[in-house]
Protein backbone atom coordinates (compact mmCIF):
# COMPACT_ATOMS: atom_id res chain seq x y z
CA UNK A 1 0.00 0.00 0.00
CA UNK A 2 1.10 3.45 -0.97
CA UNK A 3 0.77 7.43 0.02
CA UNK A 4 -2.49 7.09 -2.58
CA UNK A 5 -3.86 4.12 -0.71
CA UNK A 6 -3.60 5.92 2.86
CA UNK A 7 -4.43 9.22 2.40
CA UNK A 8 -5.40 9.90 6.00
CA UNK A 9 -2.55 8.72 7.49
CA UNK A 10 -0.22 10.71 4.51
CA UNK A 11 -1.49 13.90 5.59
CA UNK A 12 -0.79 13.09 9.63
CA UNK A 13 2.76 12.51 8.31
CA UNK A 14 3.53 15.41 6.00
CA UNK A 15 1.99 17.66 9.14
CA UNK A 16 4.32 15.92 10.94
CA UNK A 17 7.26 16.77 8.96
CA UNK A 18 6.10 20.12 9.01
CA UNK A 19 5.96 20.43 12.36
CA UNK A 20 9.50 18.77 12.14
CA UNK A 21 10.91 20.98 10.19
CA UNK A 22 9.70 24.42 11.77
CA UNK A 23 11.64 22.48 15.17
CA UNK A 24 14.46 21.88 13.42
CA UNK A 25 14.72 25.08 11.79
CA UNK A 26 14.07 27.41 15.71
CA UNK A 27 17.01 25.38 16.69
CA UNK A 28 19.53 25.50 14.22
CA UNK A 29 18.33 29.33 12.94
CA UNK A 30 18.29 28.11 9.07
CA UNK A 31 15.64 26.88 6.84
CA UNK A 32 14.74 23.26 7.37
CA UNK A 33 12.71 21.64 5.24
CA UNK A 34 11.55 17.91 5.60
CA UNK A 35 8.91 16.55 3.38
CA UNK A 36 7.35 12.84 3.30
CA UNK A 37 8.12 11.53 -0.34
CA UNK A 38 6.44 8.07 0.39
CA UNK A 39 4.54 6.81 2.83
CA UNK A 40 4.13 2.63 2.04
CA UNK A 41 3.18 -0.12 4.07
CA UNK A 42 5.67 -2.86 2.78
CA UNK A 43 6.05 -6.79 3.84
CA UNK A 44 8.86 -7.69 6.11
CA UNK A 45 10.48 -9.14 3.44
CA UNK A 46 11.19 -6.19 2.03
CA UNK A 47 11.49 -3.96 4.50
CA UNK A 48 14.53 -5.43 5.88
CA UNK A 49 16.34 -3.99 2.20
CA UNK A 50 14.70 -0.38 2.73
CA UNK A 51 17.83 1.34 3.82
CA UNK A 52 19.66 -0.39 1.65
CA UNK A 53 21.02 -3.82 0.78
CA UNK A 54 24.63 -3.17 -0.13
CA UNK A 55 27.42 -3.91 2.40
CA UNK A 56 28.32 -0.01 2.67
CA UNK A 57 27.61 0.66 6.71
CA UNK A 58 24.93 3.43 7.08
CA UNK A 59 24.60 5.50 10.44
CA UNK A 60 21.68 6.24 11.94
CA UNK A 61 19.83 7.46 15.32
CA UNK A 62 17.07 5.25 16.47
CA UNK A 63 14.35 6.27 18.93
CA UNK A 64 12.06 3.25 20.77
CA UNK A 65 8.82 4.47 20.93
CA UNK A 66 6.36 2.90 24.01
CA UNK A 67 3.20 3.63 25.38
CA UNK A 68 -0.14 4.25 23.68
CA UNK A 69 1.82 3.49 20.09
CA UNK A 70 5.31 1.23 20.28
CA UNK A 71 7.30 1.05 17.45
CA UNK A 72 10.65 2.53 16.56
CA UNK A 73 11.38 5.47 14.56
CA UNK A 74 14.76 6.00 12.76
CA UNK A 75 17.12 8.89 11.15
CA UNK A 76 19.37 7.12 8.37
CA UNK A 77 21.77 8.39 6.04
CA UNK A 78 25.11 6.83 4.23
CA UNK A 79 28.39 7.60 6.32
CA UNK A 80 29.44 10.45 4.17
CA UNK A 81 25.88 12.12 4.09
CA UNK A 82 25.57 11.96 7.55
CA UNK A 83 28.86 13.14 8.53
CA UNK A 84 28.03 16.21 5.59
CA UNK A 85 24.99 16.36 8.03
CA UNK A 86 26.94 16.79 11.36
CA UNK A 87 29.13 19.55 9.31
CA UNK A 88 25.98 21.41 8.15
CA UNK A 89 24.38 21.31 11.53
CA UNK A 90 27.84 22.26 13.50
CA UNK A 91 28.44 25.32 11.08
CA UNK A 92 32.02 23.54 9.97
CA UNK A 93 32.96 23.49 6.10
CA UNK A 94 31.82 20.71 4.38
CA UNK A 95 34.13 17.97 4.24
CA UNK A 96 35.64 18.49 8.17
CA UNK A 97 33.76 15.86 9.85
CA UNK A 98 35.79 12.34 8.37
CA UNK A 99 34.65 10.32 11.34
CA UNK A 100 32.31 9.89 13.82
CA UNK A 101 34.07 11.34 17.36
CA UNK A 102 31.66 12.71 20.07
CA UNK A 103 30.87 16.10 18.49
CA UNK A 104 29.46 14.31 15.23
CA UNK A 105 27.56 12.06 16.93
CA UNK A 106 25.79 14.48 19.65
CA UNK A 107 24.82 16.47 16.65
CA UNK A 108 23.07 13.93 14.69
CA UNK A 109 21.04 12.37 18.09
CA UNK A 110 20.00 15.98 18.89
CA UNK A 111 18.74 16.29 15.65
CA UNK A 112 16.81 13.35 15.75
CA UNK A 113 15.62 13.89 19.06
CA UNK A 114 14.04 17.30 17.95
CA UNK A 115 12.92 15.48 14.67
CA UNK A 116 11.43 12.24 16.23
CA UNK A 117 9.83 14.11 18.82
CA UNK A 118 7.98 16.80 16.62
CA UNK A 119 6.89 14.34 14.10
CA UNK A 120 5.49 11.75 16.68
CA UNK A 121 3.72 14.63 18.69
CA UNK A 122 1.83 15.73 15.46
CA UNK A 123 1.42 12.23 13.92
CA UNK A 124 0.00 10.69 17.45
CA UNK A 125 -1.80 14.33 18.32
CA UNK A 126 -3.54 13.95 14.89
CA UNK A 127 -4.35 10.00 15.23
CA UNK A 128 -4.67 9.12 18.56
CA UNK A 129 -5.59 12.28 20.35
CA UNK A 130 -7.34 10.81 23.55
CA UNK A 131 -4.08 8.45 23.61
CA UNK A 132 -0.96 10.88 22.23
CA UNK A 133 0.17 12.17 25.57
CA UNK A 134 0.45 8.18 26.79
CA UNK A 135 3.13 8.10 24.28
CA UNK A 136 6.95 7.61 25.30
CA UNK A 137 10.00 8.20 22.71
CA UNK A 138 13.25 6.97 24.53
CA UNK A 139 16.57 9.09 23.73
CA UNK A 140 17.95 8.57 20.56
CA UNK A 141 20.85 5.78 20.27
CA UNK A 142 23.58 6.47 17.55
CA UNK A 143 24.19 3.31 15.48
CA UNK A 144 26.67 2.35 12.65
CA UNK A 145 25.76 -0.77 10.83
CA UNK A 146 25.11 -2.88 7.65
CA UNK A 147 21.82 -1.47 6.57
CA UNK A 148 20.11 -4.54 6.56
CA UNK A 149 21.36 -5.76 9.66
CA UNK A 150 20.21 -2.21 11.32
CA UNK A 151 16.32 -2.45 9.83
CA UNK A 152 16.15 -6.18 10.84
CA UNK A 153 17.34 -5.34 14.02
CA UNK A 154 14.77 -2.39 14.67
CA UNK A 155 12.16 -4.66 13.13
CA UNK A 156 12.58 -7.25 16.51
CA UNK A 157 12.56 -4.25 18.36
CA UNK A 158 8.67 -4.21 17.61
CA UNK A 159 6.81 -4.85 20.68
CA UNK A 160 4.85 -7.37 18.60
CA UNK A 161 6.78 -7.59 14.64
CA UNK A 162 3.91 -6.90 11.82
CA UNK A 163 3.90 -8.51 8.99
CA UNK A 164 3.41 -5.54 7.26
CA UNK A 165 5.81 -2.28 7.93
CA UNK A 166 4.89 1.15 6.96
CA UNK A 167 7.95 2.99 6.08
CA UNK A 168 7.88 7.11 5.69
CA UNK A 169 10.37 8.33 3.59
CA UNK A 170 11.42 11.63 4.11
CA UNK A 171 13.51 14.25 1.98
CA UNK A 172 15.94 16.40 4.44
CA UNK A 173 17.18 19.72 3.30
CA UNK A 174 19.21 22.43 5.45
CA UNK A 175 19.51 25.69 3.73
CA UNK A 176 17.83 24.38 0.66
CA UNK A 177 20.45 22.36 0.36
CA UNK A 178 18.95 18.69 -0.28
CA UNK A 179 20.58 16.09 2.60
CA UNK A 180 20.18 12.52 1.44
CA UNK A 181 18.67 10.67 4.61
CA UNK A 182 15.76 9.14 5.66
CA UNK A 183 12.80 9.05 8.37
CA UNK A 184 11.85 5.98 8.96
CA UNK A 185 8.55 5.06 11.50
CA UNK A 186 7.87 1.52 12.28
CA UNK A 187 4.94 1.13 14.33
CA UNK A 188 4.03 -2.39 15.91
CA UNK A 189 1.39 -4.34 14.35
CA UNK A 190 -1.02 -3.45 17.05
CA UNK A 191 -0.04 0.13 16.38
CA UNK A 192 0.01 0.38 12.85
CA UNK A 193 -3.77 -1.28 12.54
CA UNK A 194 -4.94 1.22 15.18
CA UNK A 195 -3.29 4.88 13.71
CA UNK A 196 -4.42 2.95 9.75
CA UNK A 197 -7.79 2.43 11.26
CA UNK A 198 -7.75 5.94 12.79
CA UNK A 199 -6.47 7.88 9.76
CA UNK A 200 -8.28 6.06 6.95
CA UNK A 201 -10.59 3.68 8.57
CA UNK A 202 -10.79 0.03 9.45
CA UNK A 203 -11.77 -0.98 5.88
CA UNK A 204 -8.32 0.41 4.67
CA UNK A 205 -6.34 -2.63 6.42
CA UNK A 206 -5.48 -5.31 3.89
CA UNK B 1 6.19 -27.04 4.50
CA UNK B 2 8.13 -23.99 2.63
CA UNK B 3 6.20 -22.21 0.05
CA UNK B 4 8.92 -20.95 -3.05
CA UNK B 5 8.15 -17.81 -1.34
CA UNK B 6 9.72 -18.60 1.53
CA UNK B 7 12.63 -20.06 -0.34
CA UNK B 8 15.47 -17.48 -1.44
CA UNK B 9 15.56 -17.57 -4.77
CA UNK B 10 19.16 -16.24 -4.86
CA UNK B 11 22.32 -16.07 -2.87
CA UNK B 12 20.95 -13.60 -0.68
CA UNK B 13 18.50 -14.99 2.22
CA UNK B 14 16.10 -12.37 3.27
CA UNK B 15 14.40 -12.18 7.56
CA UNK B 16 12.47 -15.20 7.55
CA UNK B 17 13.60 -16.81 4.42
CA UNK B 18 15.62 -20.24 4.07
CA UNK B 19 18.37 -21.25 1.07
CA UNK B 20 19.57 -24.34 -0.01
CA UNK B 21 23.07 -25.18 -2.31
CA UNK B 22 25.05 -27.88 -3.57
CA UNK B 23 28.63 -27.52 -4.82
CA UNK B 24 30.74 -23.85 -5.67
CA UNK B 25 28.21 -21.62 -4.56
CA UNK B 26 27.89 -19.20 -1.77
CA UNK B 27 24.49 -18.14 0.20
CA UNK B 28 24.82 -15.13 1.72
CA UNK B 29 22.82 -12.77 4.30
CA UNK B 30 22.22 -9.91 7.11
CA UNK B 31 21.87 -10.47 10.73
CA UNK B 32 21.18 -8.05 13.73
CA UNK B 33 19.12 -9.49 16.10
CA UNK B 34 18.15 -12.38 13.98
CA UNK B 35 20.06 -15.33 13.62
CA UNK B 36 21.62 -16.97 10.84
CA UNK B 37 21.68 -21.02 11.28
CA UNK B 38 24.15 -22.53 8.71
CA UNK B 39 23.71 -26.48 8.33
CA UNK B 40 26.46 -28.09 6.60
CA UNK B 41 26.88 -31.65 5.05
CA UNK B 42 31.14 -31.92 4.38
CA UNK B 43 29.62 -35.12 2.48
CA UNK B 44 27.42 -33.68 -0.14
CA UNK B 45 29.43 -30.16 0.20
CA UNK B 46 25.83 -29.20 0.71
CA UNK B 47 24.51 -25.80 3.08
CA UNK B 48 21.51 -24.72 4.02
CA UNK B 49 20.95 -21.20 5.71
CA UNK B 50 17.88 -20.27 7.77
CA UNK B 51 17.60 -16.34 8.44
CA UNK B 52 15.30 -17.18 12.01
CA UNK B 53 13.71 -14.01 13.16
CA UNK B 54 11.78 -14.95 16.58
CA UNK B 55 12.28 -18.08 18.82
CA UNK B 56 9.01 -19.63 18.88
CA UNK B 57 6.29 -20.32 16.25
CA UNK B 58 3.43 -21.08 18.71
CA UNK B 59 1.44 -22.13 15.99
CA UNK B 60 1.29 -19.11 14.03
CA UNK B 61 1.10 -19.80 10.35
CA UNK B 62 3.96 -17.75 8.94
CA UNK B 63 6.83 -18.90 6.84
CA UNK B 64 8.70 -22.16 8.51
CA UNK B 65 12.04 -19.63 8.35
CA UNK B 66 10.98 -17.44 11.03
CA UNK B 67 11.12 -18.96 13.71
CA UNK B 68 13.78 -21.00 15.73
CA UNK B 69 11.57 -24.01 15.99
CA UNK B 70 10.18 -24.29 12.35
CA UNK B 71 12.96 -23.00 10.69
CA UNK B 72 15.90 -26.19 12.09
CA UNK B 73 14.31 -28.58 10.66
CA UNK B 74 12.53 -27.40 7.82
CA UNK B 75 16.24 -25.86 6.67
CA UNK B 76 17.26 -29.71 7.61
CA UNK B 77 14.39 -31.08 4.93
CA UNK B 78 15.06 -28.99 2.63
CA UNK B 79 18.94 -29.64 2.79
CA UNK B 80 17.80 -33.57 2.58
CA UNK B 81 15.80 -32.86 -0.27
CA UNK B 82 18.60 -31.06 -2.20
CA UNK B 83 21.09 -34.14 -1.47
CA UNK B 84 18.40 -37.13 -2.30
CA UNK B 85 20.02 -38.24 1.42
CA UNK B 86 17.33 -38.87 3.69
CA UNK B 87 19.63 -39.56 6.62
CA UNK B 88 22.05 -36.79 5.77
CA UNK B 89 23.63 -35.36 8.57
CA UNK B 90 25.63 -31.85 9.00
CA UNK B 91 26.70 -29.66 11.62
CA UNK B 92 25.98 -26.02 12.81
CA UNK B 93 27.28 -22.88 12.83
CA UNK B 94 25.27 -20.03 14.33
CA UNK B 95 25.99 -16.08 13.67
CA UNK B 96 24.07 -13.29 14.89
CA UNK B 97 21.73 -12.81 18.09
CA UNK B 98 22.97 -9.30 18.82
CA UNK B 99 21.41 -6.43 21.09
CA UNK B 100 21.99 -3.48 18.85
CA UNK B 101 18.98 -1.16 20.80
CA UNK B 102 17.94 -2.52 24.02
CA UNK B 103 15.07 0.03 23.75
CA UNK B 104 12.60 -3.04 25.12
CA UNK B 105 12.85 -4.49 28.45
CA UNK B 106 13.75 -8.12 29.52
CA UNK B 107 15.93 -10.71 28.02
CA UNK B 108 17.08 -9.17 24.75
CA UNK B 109 15.15 -11.05 21.60
CA UNK B 110 18.69 -11.99 20.10
CA UNK B 111 19.86 -14.15 23.58
CA UNK B 112 16.33 -15.90 23.15
CA UNK B 113 16.63 -16.35 19.56
CA UNK B 114 20.29 -18.22 20.26
CA UNK B 115 18.64 -19.85 22.83
CA UNK B 116 15.68 -21.81 20.83
CA UNK B 117 17.74 -22.30 17.71
CA UNK B 118 20.24 -24.39 20.56
CA UNK B 119 18.17 -26.22 22.08
CA UNK B 120 16.69 -27.31 18.83
CA UNK B 121 19.87 -28.57 17.35
CA UNK B 122 20.42 -30.44 20.44
CA UNK B 123 16.95 -32.24 19.95
CA UNK B 124 17.75 -32.80 16.41
CA UNK B 125 21.52 -33.96 17.41
CA UNK B 126 23.04 -31.37 15.85
CA UNK B 127 26.36 -30.77 16.60
CA UNK B 128 27.21 -27.01 16.47
CA UNK B 129 30.87 -26.45 15.19
CA UNK B 130 31.37 -22.78 15.08
CA UNK B 131 29.60 -19.41 16.30
CA UNK B 132 29.94 -15.80 16.89
CA UNK B 133 26.91 -14.79 18.45
CA UNK B 134 25.99 -11.60 20.79
CA UNK B 135 27.41 -8.09 21.21
CA UNK B 136 25.72 -5.09 19.53
CA UNK B 137 26.52 -5.31 15.92
CA UNK B 138 25.03 -6.51 12.97
CA UNK B 139 27.16 -9.26 11.13
CA UNK B 140 27.22 -9.96 6.75
CA UNK B 141 27.43 -13.54 6.98
CA UNK B 142 28.54 -15.73 3.50
CA UNK B 143 28.69 -19.41 3.06
CA UNK B 144 31.00 -21.52 1.54
CA UNK B 145 28.51 -23.62 0.37
CA UNK B 146 31.22 -26.34 -0.90
CA UNK B 147 33.51 -26.17 2.49
CA UNK B 148 30.88 -24.47 5.02
CA UNK B 149 33.36 -21.99 5.75
CA UNK B 150 31.47 -19.34 6.87
CA UNK B 151 32.78 -15.31 7.05
CA UNK B 152 31.19 -12.87 9.30
CA UNK B 153 32.41 -9.27 8.37
CA UNK B 154 31.20 -6.70 10.92
CA UNK B 155 31.46 -2.48 9.99
CA UNK B 156 33.26 -2.06 12.97
CA UNK B 157 34.84 -5.31 14.06
CA UNK B 158 36.70 -6.67 11.52
CA UNK B 159 35.85 -10.10 9.67
CA UNK B 160 36.09 -13.84 10.83
CA UNK B 161 36.27 -16.72 9.93
CA UNK B 162 34.31 -20.01 10.78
Amino acid sequence: MTSDELPGMAAAFRRGADEASAALAKWLGRPVTLAVQRLEAVPLTTAAAALGSGAEPVCGCAMGISGAIGGVLLLAAADQDALALADTLIERPPGTSTSWNEIERSALIETANIVGCSYLNVVCNMLVPERAEGILPSPPLFLRDFPAALMEAMLLELPSPAETVLLARTAFAVDATAVRCGLLFLPDAESLARLRDAADGPRSRP
Amino acid sequence: MTSPSDLSTGDSIAIGQIGVAIGRMTLKTFVGSCVAVVLHSSRHAAAGVAHVMLPASQGREAPPGKYADTAVPETLRLLREATGDPVLECSAKLVGGAKMFGFTQGIPIGDQNVAAVEKVLRELGIEVVGRSCGGQHGRRVTVDVETGIVTVQTAEQGTQTL
